[in-house]
């Protein structure tokens, strides 16, 4: 398990680095420049900010620069907004999103395995056709149709929550409801999929011919094996979700860090750039990492040692 | 295998306890709507204790309060209310005394000593002196400044700027200096007669000298922000609110009228109509598919904005080094239907080049005075056409592309444009769209043929967008050159007869017409929603929003 572990690390240092590196390929090839804007300039304006910036050095040794800051985790000052680090911006939006994040899979995962469950055992009866029209609305409506109507219906018309920025839980609530709704639609139709597949298993009927109680031999025998896949996705997911959603973030006005991804793109941030791809890569490295480690955990067929010598 | 179980066991437990979390927070979710009602009522109560609050959206956080760094409206807005330069916009939008009392300005144009008012103070109570604007116009000329400021290029006006900042000069050669603590002597490059105006631009904001000298990001944290203007910053959290309160140290506080004022950051459209529809804000803009149904209401504030929405021709491309193929194109263009239909917001459709909103020494606007340049006219732009191809010996129009960076707006103008062209010259041209920062370097590279462009005005003079077309400006991105224009341009810049110098801009305006290098299509305006309980909110035609005079109803 250890060496199994160790390799991982390994693997996953020589990822990030070939994620860096093409991030940085992908970076410079495209044209612009972080001093564009609509606003006048001239070209000795453009010249010292390019020279402030490093911009004027070779693309080698602003390839070494980057490669600096992210082993020394400092990823200097933001281009777009000058007297704030990337590690400000991104020490005070994550736990932002961090917090929706974790509430909104918090919601999704639970409702989504419980109306699962709830169809599977309903198969073909009513309860089951309600429980997957709502998930089938729940993963064609984008989530940012969701939010504005949610607003406009339960802020505007009926003034039962506030319209947008985050300071109260009842302020929390029209994201979170926005932001779980697509989640909690894939794990509810997974679920009752897999659950489906489970119930009809042999040793569900020995569970059954033993006399154990129906929600024994669900939560217990059941469950476990559903839930494989729902664990698959989780990784992918829980990294998507916890750093934040660019569009939820902006239409109710949270200062989490999804808009980072987008914007520092839009304005060639590049310190910002390559700030938001290290954190959102690691972030996603490890969560898949625990995903693979979970498996082992529920499946006791999953041996680590086999998986590392292929 | 036991292990296993207790990693089981562990896992199971992180999973119950978030279930717990999430029932919890279903548990709050439920009475919200008391919670909610009883927050509003605190709202209410804190907005009578804390008198008038106007709540405005930023819409993102400020760049920058360092005054010459920001550069954009969301840093220069706020900006604009927490500070003073030496003079300040009015009612009319004109510059009047602001930190200066008064000033006196030498025979030949080039000096202005400017006496800053005995009663002028910073919030902190220290007394605003000459020193805090050399520190501060030395700052944004100074090439080595973290960062050096994108703005820097409008202290080139002063004797010594553009040296300094191009690394060939010194501070020291900088033609500004302190003669005593209420008393500034700044030299001019030429006679400028727009400087009164320039001044009132928030890059020639002044800085506490000695607060910045000790704490140089002063202007990052609210606690430490200093300011000299009707209102100071008491709360700023970062990427969601701003807090001012009213300066009491502001010399003209009395005319200040109200006690706070929120700013949120709201980037999404429809969230801030939204909000404002709630009450949660006192202004606006109007959602873009919403303009039909709001631009005709009586809480819409409409006035003009200092800018062009333009398509430049590239003189270096087949075949717009015609003169007659570019007036073709200009002549078949229905600006009117554009701005109507298209473009929608009360717009106003350019017939000229400079936007109305410029008031010239006689009183008139520069507008009316030089008349419409360009209007739609099918048979004069056929025949131009057909001129112009015999002059080139084409027998078909090489193929013409108009680029566009991408944007519904952008999207709709340009299609209108190529029927437009279709219609009334039969020629058939090519649209794409590039994003943003692709589509400007190609633009300023001259690798575009045709396309779209913007321009707003840095300081409130017709000298300010019209030079950006002398040879080889940074903002000329056409190729094109004409020592006419240069001229005219230089003595439209530096005439000391105000009258003189305004007839070398109209000739400037009509030469541009002439060469039609560039295709006008519409002027920039202001729209806002604004709350009936709200008036006196200044927005001016060149310059950022003022909320000195304004006030709100309880």
């Amino acid at each position: 398990m250890l060496r199994y572990i160790l390799k991982r690390l390994a693997i996953m240092l020589v990822t990030l680095w070939i994620i860096i590196t093409l991030t940085f390929i992908l970076m410079v090839s495209v044209p612009g420049s972080p001093f564009n804007s609509e606003s006048s300039s001239n070209e000795i304006v453009q010249a010292n900010l390019n020279k402030h910036y490093n911009l004027d050095q070779p693309k080698y040794i602003q390839y070494l620069e980057y490669i600096k800051s992210i082993a020394t985790f400092d990823f200097g000052p933001s281009i777009s907004k000058p007297h704030q680090s990337v590690n400000d911006l991104l020490g005070r939006g994550f736990p932002i999103s961090f917090e929706l994040g974790i509430i909104s899979i918090a919601v999704a995962v639970l409702s989504g395995i419980i109306l699962g469950i709830i169809a599977a055992l309903r198969h073909n009866g009513i309860i089951d056709y309600l429980a997957m029209g709502l998930a089938v609305l729940g993963i064609s409506i984008p989530n940012f149709i969701l939010a504005t109507l949610l607003i406009q219906q339960l802020a505007v018309n009926w003034e039962i929550f506030p319209v947008a920025t985050w300071s109260s839980p009842a302020h929390m609530v029209l994201p979170v409801f926005a932001l779980a709704t697509g989640p909690m639609a894939i794990i509810a139709r997974l679920t009752r999929s897999t659950m489906l597949e489970v119930l009809t298993q042999d040793y569900i009927k020995m569970a059954r011919a033993k006399g154990l109680s129906p929600w024994k031999i669900i939560i217990k025998h059941a469950l476990r094996n559903a839930l494989m896949p729902v664990i698959t996705i989780m990784g992918t997911l829980v990294a998507g979700v916890l750093t934040g959603s660019f569009v939820i973030e902006k239409i109710f006005a949270i200062p989490g860090m999804g808009k980072y991804f987008v914007e520092s793109i839009n304005h060639r941030d590049y310190p910002v750039i390559m700030g938001t791809t290290v954190f959102y890569s690691v972030f996603l490295i490890v969560m898949l990492f625990l995903v693979d480690i979970a498996y082992g955990i529920l499946d006791p067929r999953i041996k680590f040692h086999k998986k590392g010598g292929d | 295998m036991k292990k296993m179980l207790l990693f089981l066991l562990t896992l199971l437990t992180v999973v119950m306890l978030a279930a717990c979390t999430a029932n919890d927070d279903a548990g709050k979710e439920e009475p919200a709507e008391n919670t909610d009602h009883a927050e509003g009522d605190a709202e209410a109560a804190e907005n009578e204790d804390d008198g008038k609050v106007l709540r405005l959206n930023n819409g993102i956080e400020p760049k920058s309060l360092n005054p010459s760094i920001g550069f954009d409206s969301v840093s220069w807005t706020p900006l604009n209310n927490l500070m003073e330069g030496l003079t300040r916009l009015d009612e009319q939008s004109t510059a009047q005394p602001g930190a200066a009392e008064k000033w006196d300005i030498s025979e030949d144009g080039k000096t202005y000593t400017f006496h800053i008012r005995e009663d002028a103070n910073w919030s902190n109570g220290d007394p605003v002196t000459a020193e805090d604007f050399v520190f501060a116009w030395k700052l944004m000329l100074d090439p080595e400044q973290d960062p050096p400021s994108p703005a820097a290029f409008l202290g080139y006006f002063i004797k010594g700027g553009e040296a300094f900042n191009s690394g060939e000069g010194s501070a020291d050669d900088v033609a500004v200096k302190a003669v005593n603590e209420k008393t500034l002597e700044v030299e001019l490059e030429a006679p400028t007669g727009f400087f009164l105006d320039l001044l009132t631009n928030p890059a020639f904001f002044p800085i506490h000298h000695q607060v910045a000298e000790e704490n140089p990001t002063w202007h990052a944290e609210a606690d430490s922000f200093v300011s000299n203007g009707p209102f100071k910053l008491t709360e700023w959290e970062h990427e969601s609110e701003m807090v001012f309160e009213k300066n009491e140290e502001y010399w003209d506080a009395d005319a200040v009228k109200l006690d706070k004022v929120h700013w949120a950051m709201v980037n999404d459209d429809n969230t801030q109509y939204q909000m404002f529809e709630r009450g949660e804000l006192d202004t606006a803009s109007i959602p873009a598919e919403m303009s039909d149904q709001l631009i005709d209401g009586d809480n819409v504030f409409i006035g003009d904005y200092g800018g062009l929405e333009f398509y430049r021709f590239n003189l270096t491309m087949e075949p717009f080094q015609n003169k007659k193929i570019r007036q073709a194109f200009a002549y078949a263009i229905n600006r009117q239907d554009i701005a109507e239909f298209v473009v929608k917001n009360g717009v106003d459709p350019a017939f000229g080049f400079v936007s109305p909103g410029f008031t010239g020494p006689s009183g008139s606007d520069f507008r009316d005075a030089n008349g419409d340049l360009v209007t739609l006219d099918e048979d004069k732009a056929k025949q131009l056409l057909e001129e112009g191809m015999k002059e080139e010996g084409y027998d078909e129009l090489p193929e013409v592309v108009l680029s566009y960076n991408t944007s519904d707006t952008n999207k709709a103008v340009a299609e209108t444009v190529q029927d437009m062209i279709k219609e009334n010259l039969g020629v058939e041209i090519k649209l794409e769209n590039q994003e943003w920062e692709v589509f400007s370097a190609a633009q300023q590279d001259l690798e575009l043929q045709f396309s779209r462009s913007s321009f707003i005005n840095d300081y409130n003079d017709p000298v300010n967008f019209l030079e950006s077309f002398i040879t080889d400006s940074y903002m000329n991105r056409t190729g094109f050159s004409n020592e006419k224009y240069d001229d005219l341009i230089a003595k439209g810049k530096s005439e000391v007869d105000e009258e003189k110098r305004w007839e070398y801009l109209y000739e400037a305006e009509k030469l541009l017409a002439e060469e039609m290098i560039i295709l006008p299509i519409r002027y920039y305006n202001t729209v806002a929603l604004e709350s009936d309980k709200v008036s006196g909110i200044l927005r001016h035609p060149v310059g950022y929003m003022d909320l000195k005079y304004a006030d709100k109803q309880q």
